[in-house]
């Protein structure tokens, strides 16, 4: 991202997988600390961390981001942002991605984790034909 | 030459079938419009996401969605 500062958007869609059962609490727990105005962060803490994601994991990951225990947790047990989650895997089953990672670089699909150079070379592509 | 005339009396039943034909037709066209008009419309796959997991400016000329899980 710093490499194309500017010139990049990065969005980024859970798409926890049935095969990964700890993922969808990770993603859940994800959104608790974006509604707590911590989200990247607390991704990057949980990419590091993987793939330990049980509760108290998620919790302490929480904590140690500098996010309050009490109302994370609460966001957490009330699983309040499923729903959002569940729309994001709806929405790839949509668009045909059905694994992960899967990448959209101005909607041409790009699977799995490549190598840097692979991606440098789709995004310049992208960046010649939007100019 | 045996010729198929179509008599006054016939005119109703053959107009009637090729209505019922049509007719039986016509959802399955409509639906075939819809599903490609709905293709067409299809929202871009960063819709709807919160505006917080988001990076960069809403203008940059390229935009990664990308689709992960965390384990």
């Amino acid at each position: 991202m710093n490499e194309y500062d500017g010139r990049v958007r990065l969005v980024f869609k859970d798409l926890p997988l049935p095969s990964h059962a700890l993922a969808r609490p990770a993603a859940e727990a994800a959104r608790c600390a974006g509604a707590l105005g911590r989200y990247w962060p607390y991704h990057d803490r949980l990419f590091a961390s993987q793939p330990a994601f049980e509760r108290d994991d998620l919790i302490r990951y929480a904590v140690e981001t500098g996010l309050p225990r009490e109302p994370f947790s609460r966001c957490l047990a009330e699983r309040r942002f499923a729903s959002a989650v569940e729309a994001d895997v709806a929405q790839a089953g949509a668009l045909g991605v059905r694994s992960t990672p899967t990448f959209l670089i101005n909607g041409r699909p790009f699977v799995g984790a490549q190598p840097i150079e692979n991606f440098r070379a789709v995004i310049d592509d992208a960046l010649r034909v939007a100019r | 030459m045996n010729r198929v005339r179509i008599t006054p009396t016939r005119w109703p039943r053959v107009y009637t079938f090729w209505t019922m034909c049509l007719l039986a037709l016509l959802p399955i066209v409509a639906g075939g419009a819809g599903l490609a008009g709905g293709a067409r419309a299809q929202a871009p796959p960063e819709s709807g996401t919160d505006p917080g997991m988001i990076k960069g400016p809403a203008d940059a000329p390229v935009t990664i969605v990308e689709f992960s899980d965390y384990q």
